[in-house]
């Protein structure tokens, strides 16, 4: 037995929490917080956005960049994120906290059948099977008038907050203002999360999954149940992205749960850095300003992301974070 | 005194493939204490034994328990949860994981800490010591840090039988443990293999072998097959008198030497 | 009676368009185990292309019997063009990991889609009044049948009969069929096997594309049909199991009924019906019904 501190092994994992290794999140975290004070309006409500899509990623991560999984349907989770806040903020329950356990506790209902299902597939079928629910929920979402709203959607209202009262607030004010804040709280909150299980067994076991199952269920990891873990969590973490992706649109319509909106997240995943644990946060910010100034100069907005992430794919397949974190610092 | 306890049982195992036999009616029980080779030339059918003595393969007919109980209804993880554990004869490793890494699994898995999802492995110290003792008794303690991917062919198969053993199972099954390696280590592997065993108390070994030194040298029980049926099975002196096991198999080993 | 009639038929013709595109995902899934997302894509490429062919043709006033030709050809045409290059883009990342090229499909998806906009806009568009320039089958007073609907549906049925003795009996067949089962194997024996993918891949584009013109006097070529037609073949593709041709077939027909049945019956209940199936299939026979055991 060693009398060493830290393992060796171990290295890798505590590098991470070293402080210069710290200092990629801080630095992320800390343009976010001082964002309302540096920019105008309308950026601020992007960034808002972004701060929803960083959390989505999160969850999506888990499952392709940790667990090896493709959903090529998430946004599914988004579009269930983003009805449960209006339906409920349309009663007179409009209440932030209680809008994000509903949406939390409808996501992890429904992902717990459609995981069962999906996880003991690979691969393409698995993210076919994903592509396909989520077109399903689409399509129940359009057709479905007098329960949806059809294509129409259904109206979100700007939520109330425990700790804060918003009365005499107008909603620019909020969403730039208390709203933002108790967003990046949350952000902080889940990314700290998401590390704290990444670093835990199941990250552990969820990379040999990802690495080679057949080993992995010979040294008894329990392959289907971790995967439906992993996609539960991702499913949570698109719920409550999506409350918060929907807050400033104000609506929730059907094309939430349209494949381009799972395209989109895919791409930002792959923009940021899916090999990377910051990859996510990077993505979603990267991804949202410049998808803002790229629909102001053309309407072929898909063509260019296509494009961009054949590139990405063919040629720099660890997108941004894989050139930034070249210490492998906070890999996968 | 060894009590004889029959750990793995095999009983009329049949299995085929379309119209090939792969195993023909092989009846046969693994005990405690023994280490036991599998010999017989290249297409006999050990390989198929193997996987199917470990729950990879449906027989066609009869069935094997361990432990009494029947493998192919457990599935690998609970194999291994129950104290089965296996190598694999082609490379079979974690490749972005590192040497660390991939026995830390088999450590967490031994330790049941599968479901500390909020406690940081790195600092599991009883997972680690796990680690560095494996890594110590195979000569991986220098390589903790190192990807899997990197390593050579030898130390890949090597990384994959030191997992299995840091799974602290009751039997674990080689599959051509030292294929891949010099000949001058192959004895240096074996002596850790058999030196591993003991310290963590593991019951029986068996092994694919196909150098008959390392047979005759180590194992206290040699199974020959042979076009899937079981040509013999004894003591290596037995085996030794056996003039037809020595001519079909030994024989042709050298062979291919 | 009129309503199964009408299901049948229609069930019939949809699943021949489908099988046809079906069979291309197939025959690039069984050589170069790639699995096309951007099947859908050259669907509805052809689906436009043949619409703006056969505007072309009235403009020209070619006569009626020369529309099915045309839409065939255009299809063709549309897949030589395309074909080779996205192959050779494909060629980039065949020996990485199988995510990348759902990921490299997917992005053809939305460059397909978004060309689609540049070149036909994004209002759906119909062909010329091609549908019922063949005329119809009567069979009963009140049930007439386009002959159009027939004439696509001993079209598909002829070119899968094609498609399929070119796989078993002429020497291109073979050579495809080696590469499909061993590919360095087939390289050893002085096979271009670059040249053997650039073909079948072409092919199964082709496939694509023909279905599309095809089915497009029938209805209309929209944005969405192309991600539509994704999931059906997704869903033909998993009841029939990856890779296996007859499976194709029988997944196309029970996937076309089902798609006909619901919209005449319950047209709610038209995609869910189709998942019912998927997931029934999933569950019970998880390889598919007839599925390779490769």
């Amino acid at each position: 037995m060693t009398t060493s501190t830290a393992p060796i092994a171990a290295r890798t994992a505590t590098t991470a929490t070293s402080k210069r290794a710290l200092a990629l999140p801080a630095l992320l975290f800390l343009l976010i917080f001082i964002f309302p004070f540096v920019a105008g309006p309308h950026y601020v409500i992007l960034m808002f956005s972004a701060m929803g899509y960083a959390i989505a990623l999160l969850g999506l991560n888990l499952l392709f960049g940790y667990t090896g999984l493709l959903s090529l349907g998430h946004a599914m989770f988004l579009a269930i994120g983003a009805y449960t806040a209006g339906y409920m903020t349309s009663t007179r329950i409009t209440n932030f906290e209680l809008i994000l356990l509903v949406a939390v506790a409808i996501g992890a209902t429904v992902a717990v059948p459609i995981g069962l299902l999906c996880i003991r597939y690979v691969k393409i079928y698995f993210a076919m099977l994903t592509l396909a629910f989520s077109m399903l929920l689409y399509s129940f979402l359009f057709k479905f008038y007098h329960l949806t709203g059809g294509d129409e959607g259904i109206r979100i209202k700007v939520p109330s907050l425990t700790a804060w009262d918003l009365s005499g607030l107008d909603t620019l004010s909020v969403l730039t203002g208390p709203l933002y804040y108790y967003v990046f709280a949350l952000l902080v909150l889940l990314t700290a999360l998401m590390r704290c299980l990444t670093s835990s067994s199941l990250g552990l076991q969820l990379r040999a999954i990802r690495e080679n199952q057949q080993k992995a269920e010979y040294l008894g990891v329990n392959v289907k149940r971790y995967r439906l873990v992993a996609f539960v969590i991702a499913a949570v973490y698109g719920v409550l992205g999506g409350v918060i992706i929907a807050i400033p649109v104000g609506l929730a319509d059907p094309s939430i749960a349209y494949w381009v909106q799972s395209g989109n997240l895919i791409f930002m995943l792959l923009l940021g850095g899916y090999t990377n644990f910051l990859g996510p946060l990077l993505g979603a910010v990267v991804f949202i300003f410049f998808q803002d100034q790229l629909m102001s100069f053309t309407e072929y907005w898909r063509l260019t992301f296509g494009v961009i992430l054949v590139m990405i794919v063919v040629f720099f397949p660890n997108g941004l974070m894989g050139a930034i974190d070249r210490r492998g610092w906070w890999s996968t | 005194m060894v009590v004889n306890v029959t750990l793995l049982q095999a009983q009329n195992v049949r299995k085929l493939y379309g119209g090939f036999c792969a195993l023909d009616d092989v009846t046969l029980s693994i005990n405690d204490g023994e280490h036991v080779s599998i010999i017989g030339p290249n297409g006999a059918g050990k390989t198929t034994l193997v996987n199917v003595l470990t729950g990879l393969v449906r027989p066609t007919a009869g069935n094997v328990t361990f432990k009494g109980h029947n493998v192919v209804n457990l599935g690998a993880v609970r194999l291994a949860r129950l104290g089965m554990a296996r190598s694999f004869q082609l490379v079979n490793i974690f490749p972005q994981l590192s040497v660390g890494e991939t026995i830390a699994v088999a450590a967490i898995s031994h330790l049941r800490h599968g479901e500390r999802f909020f406690s940081s492995t790195a600092r599991n110290r009883p997972v680690w010591e796990i680690v560095e003792r494996v890594a110590a008794i195979f000569g991986f303690s220098g390589k903790l840090d190192q990807p899997a991917k990197i390593l050579s062919q030898g130390d890949k198969k090597l990384l994959d039988v030191a997992s299995a053993f840091a799974l602290s199972p009751e039997i674990i099954l080689l599959d051509e443990p030292t294929s891949g390696v010099s000949t001058a280590d192959k004895s240096t592997i074996m002596r850790v293999l058999v030196q591993a065993a003991r310290q963590m108390g593991i019951k029986a070994i068996i092994q694919i072998e196909h150098d008959m030194d390392i047979v005759f040298g180590y194992s206290n029980r040699i199974i020959a097959v042979h076009n899937g049926r079981i040509l013999a099975d004894g003591s290596p002196a037995s085996i030794r008198a056996r003039a037809d096991v020595m001519a079909t198999i030994v024989g042709r080993q050298r062979d291919h030497a | 009676m009129l309503a199964s009639a009408n299901i049948l038929v229609g069930g019939v013709f949809h699943a021949a368009v489908l099988f046809l595109v079906a069979a291309g995902l197939q025959i690039v899934f069984g050589v170069q185990k790639i699995v096309n997302l951007a099947c859908g894509s050259f669907y509805a490429l052809g689906a436009y292309f043949g619409i703006s062919a056969l505007a072309w043709a009235a403009a020209l006033k070619v006569p009626a019997i020369a529309f099915i030709p045309i839409l065939i050809g255009s299809g063709l045409l549309l897949a030589i063009v395309l074909g080779p290059s996205v192959e050779r883009l494909l060629r980039l990342i065949y020996d990485r990991d199988e995510h990348f090229q759902i990921l490299l499909t997917f992005a053809l998806v939305l460059i397909f889609e978004d060309a689609i906009r540049l070149i036909w806009g994004a209002v759906p568009l119909q062909t010329i009044n091609v549908y019922f320039a063949f005329g119809e089958l009567r069979i009963a007073s009140d049930l007439a049948i386009p002959n159009y609907n027939l004439i696509v549906i001993a079209a598909a049925a002829l070119i899968s009969v094609a498609f399929g003795w070119m796989l078993k009996r002429t020497r291109f067949g073979r050579i495809v069929r080696a590469t499909a089962e061993n590919k360095q194997m087939s390289e050893a024996l002085c096979v271009d096997v670059s040249k053997v993918y650039m073909a079948v891949f072409t092919l199964g584009v082709a496939l694509g594309t023909v279905g599309g013109a095809l089915v497009v006097p029938a209805g209309a070529a929209s944005i969405d049909m192309g991600v539509e037609l994704i999931v059906d073949a997704f869903a033909v593709v998993i009841i029939g199991g990856l890779g296996s041709m007859p499976g194709a077939l029988i997944g196309a027909l029970i996937v076309g009924f089902v798609r006909s049945a619901a919209i005449w019956l319950y047209p709610e209940f038209e995609l869910l019906a189709i998942y019912v199936i998927v997931i029934t299939v999933l569950i019970v026979r998880p390889q598919g019904l007839l599925a390779r055991t490769a």
